[in-house]
């Protein structure tokens, strides 16, 4: 049998209002809604249609082509999508947003909120507040906490750790500078899955986890056949949070690499910085951007597509 | 709904009234006194010319202008004063004069971001005091003027006189890179260092082709740029002659690859490798004097001028002679949008004449763009400074112009493909070749 487990939707909810009525607050509504339209026309709508218009353009913002742009049709995203450059910065922030937000922040934050799930934990209210603080501190602050925990001289953090083993510093943004900053990303965000899944965890019905453990289900198949189907939804909801807030990371990966070593860390997102601002080829850059754009539509239309939840 | 509309009309009426007092507070009299606004980034700019700015009230009082200048103080970096300054020149809300490198002047002009100046330096006679060499360097390709410089210099190559003597390594001028080349390897050898830092790769931003390859290509070929035509060789010999030597310096382990590789590589290694003696070379202006090792400086070197001395850089290519490269520092800039240009003029004109010029030159570690100032206190007190105004009129300079920008970004990719061991010179110079024709595109480019 196949049931589709939608919130129910009560028959007042969807009830039209009287005509009467909707003319009665039709002033209201527009007074309130109003400054969000316009807001969000001005600030978000707007910018975007500008960016595009950019995107089909070759302007510049010194020297004198900027005087002069050109309409040049889709000769950027043709560039863009044969620039060996570009391709590796798509390719690096799939692994950067694959390892640390589908992977590690999704796992970490899942176990975590298992863990302040159960009855037995002791120190709950210490623990939350230990994975929560990544959450609070300000972008700038924990690039530099994390700068002194991978700092390349002998008073890094981790290197006085590994220093107790005998190991010689290291330079961890040189060596590893990829894997350090999945690292810190996963640090920042998990904090935010765990609030997620907590909550989502508190609506799954005791009575069907007990029932489970009755017909003799281990704790992994109560979990993997009972709770993660009834918590789809926000899972997926989660990860498609967590995949446009991860793409478009840039202050924390410019602070601690600025996009290097060589290059290692130019996720799309420096790239698009470095075009667009440093080199001040705004028309290349906002194309880059509308091509990460249409990246983050698809994977957003996936994600909402598999969250449809069938039981 | 009368209630609903009278709280609409209310509201709407209240934030025109607070847009429209907003605006007209901005408003001056056109009788009343003038306010313009200077944009400085670096402390040490920031001190200065705060600290000169009373005696440009003053003296405009005397002459019965009333004008106040604010000054808007930004920290910031090379690259982000040039991200924030272009944005506030696209939204025209640029200070009435900005103090900003002479390398992002052809860019600022070519977009018809700054006002020219030909009119008003024309009718100043301070103007007859600049050297030549300076006034024909400040004209861009369309042979308008849009900067003042207000600091000068020479690039050479600074080493630590002590640390090599006490090596046994020879401290006379190095009539060749090959020659230079043997020394470093007897420092190399002996200490496990690596000896010389010359800007490169992407994370020295503009300075890898300000402060590094642009001076060492303009000593050995002076055709890659041409004038004229406003377009660049890129086949000029000398490209590949000094992605070579980068490539020797790599190879050689001569170079701090990996400081290079990082975040502000000039932290590591002029600002702690060099004053600890760990670096013992490196291409550095003037400002070294003054603003990197002087005692009021990023990172003092005790006994500076003891312990450090400076080569010029040796010839590259057969035939060449050492030389030094004549930097144009910092210049006044006052952007098109200003509504109050000649006011700006006249704060520009203060501050690069007599003392107030002779007290920021020695703040920043440069030497003097004008003839008159040698016996000006306290710059004449500063031997170093007076020393590098002359070796200015020997100094070697190749004016450039748009495409500057792309070159510098260009340059950068592929020293980085060097630094990263990714390519030898002749690789490294074909990329640059690739991504500055594509960069600059057909109209920049010699065919």
């Amino acid at each position: 049998m196949t049931s589709t487990l939608d919130a129910p939707v009560s028959a007042a909810a969807t009830r039209p209002l009287p005509k009467r009525r909707r003319q009665r607050n039709g002033p209201l509504i527009a007074l309130l809604l109003g400054p969000s339209v316009v807001l969000i026309t001005l600030f978000i709508v707007l910018p975007a249609v500008y960016s595009i218009y950019l995107s089909l353009t070759n302007t510049q913002l010194t020297g004198f082509a900027a005087r002069d742009p050109q309409f040049v049709g889709l000769d950027n995203f043709a560039y863009l999508l044969t620039n060996g450059d570009f391709l590796n910065s798509l390719g690096q922030t799939a692994t950067f947003t694959f390892f640390s937000a589908i992977i590690g922040q999704t796992v970490l934050g899942m176990v975590a909120a298992i863990l302040l799930s159960r009855p037995w934990l002791r120190g709950k209210g210490l623990f939350g507040a230990a994975v929560l603080m990544p959450m609070i501190v300000p972008e700038v602050v924990a690039s530099l906490a994390w700068a002194s925990v991978l700092s390349n001289n002998s008073e890094g953090t981790l290197n006085r750790l590994t220093g107790l083993f005998g190991a010689d510093p290291t330079d961890w943004l040189q060596v590893v500078p990829l894997t350090s900053i999945i690292i810190v990303n996963i640090w920042r965000g998990v904090a935010f899955a765990m609030i997620m899944f907590q909550a989502a965890l508190e609506d799954v019905p005791a009575e069907l986890i007990e029932a489970a453990r009755i017909d003799g289900a281990s704790a992994l198949q109560v979990f993997r056949h009972v709770t993660l189907p009834l918590i789809r939804g926000p899972v997926f909801l989660y990860l498609l949070l967590t995949t446009i807030s991860t793409v478009g990371v840039f202050g924390l990966v410019y602070f601690l690499t600025q996009g290097g070593p060589g290059g290692q860390t130019r996720i799309a997102a420096i790239y698009i910085y470095e075009r667009a601002l440093q080199f001040s080829q705004i028309g290349i850059g906002s194309a880059a951007s509308i091509i990460l754009l249409v990246i983050v539509l698809i994977l957003g239309i996936v994600y909402v597509r598999l969250a449809k939840v069938e039981v | 709904m009368k209630r609903n509309r009278a709280i609409a009309v209310g509201l709407t009426t209240l934030v025109a009234a607070a847009g429209l007092t907003a605006c007209s507070a901005g408003d001056e009299g056109s009788d009343g006194p003038v306010t313009i606004t200077i944009m400085e980034y670096q402390q040490t700019r920031i001190d200065i010319v705060e600290s000169l700015i009373p005696g440009f009230e003053a003296e405009m009082k005397e002459q019965g202008r009333d004008i106040n200048v604010e000054l808007i103080a930004d920290q910031l970096n090379d690259e982000q004063f040039k991200t924030k300054i272009t944005q506030q020149f696209i939204a025209g809300e640029a200070p009435d004069v900005i103090d900003m490198g002479d390398s992002l002047v052809p860019g600022f002009a070519g977009a018809g971001y700054l006002a020219p100046l030909d009119e008003y330096l024309d009718d100043w006679d301070g103007w007859d005091h600049w050297y030549p060499q300076f006034k024909d360097a400040s004209v861009r390709q369309d042979g308008q003027i849009y900067s003042l410089l207000n600091t000068s210099g020479v690039l050479n190559l600074f080493y630590r006189e002590d640390v090599l003597t006490d090596l046994g390594v020879e401290t006379s001028q190095p009539q060749t890179w090959d020659e230079l080349i043997d020394r470093l390897v007897e420092v190399r050898d002996a200490t496990g260092d690596t000896p010389i830092v010359l800007p490169a790769g992407s994370a020295w931003g503009g300075g890898t082709w300000n402060e590094g390859f642009q001076p060492l290509l303009g000593g050995t070929d002076q055709d890659y740029y041409d004038p004229e035509t406003g377009r660049w060789d890129l086949e000029s010999p000398g490209w590949e002659a000094v992605f070579d030597l980068y490539a020797d310096l790599a190879e050689e382990d001569l170079l701090p690859v990996q400081d290079l590789l990082n975040p502000n590589p000039w932290q590591p290694t002029k600002y702690e490798k060099f004053p600890a003696g760990e670096i013992q070379v490196a291409a550095q202006g003037t400002w070294g004097w003054k603003f990197d090792w002087g005692p009021e400086g990023a990172t003092p070197i005790p006994d500076l001028t003891e312990k450090v001395s400076t080569w010029q850089f040796p010839g590259l290519r057969d035939g060449d002679d050492p030389f030094g490269w004549l930097n144009l520092g910092g210049v006044y800039t006052i952007p098109e949008s200003s509504e109050h240009k000649e006011e700006a003029m006249l704060l520009m004109q203060y501050l690069t004449t007599g003392t107030p010029l002779a007290e920021q030159l020695v703040a920043s570690g440069a030497a003097s763009p004008r003839d008159d100032i040698t016996d000006v206190a306290p710059y004449a007190d500063e031997p170093e400074l007076l020393q590098a105004g002359v070796d200015q009129e020997t100094s070697v300079f190749v004016p450039t112009g748009d495409g500057s920008d792309q070159i510098a970004q260009a340059v950068a990719s592929a020293t980085e493909l060097i630094l990263t061991g990714d390519a030898d010179g002749q690789e490294a110079y074909e990329a640059f070749v690739a991504d500055a024709t594509e960069l600059l595109g057909p109209n920049l480019v010699k065919e």
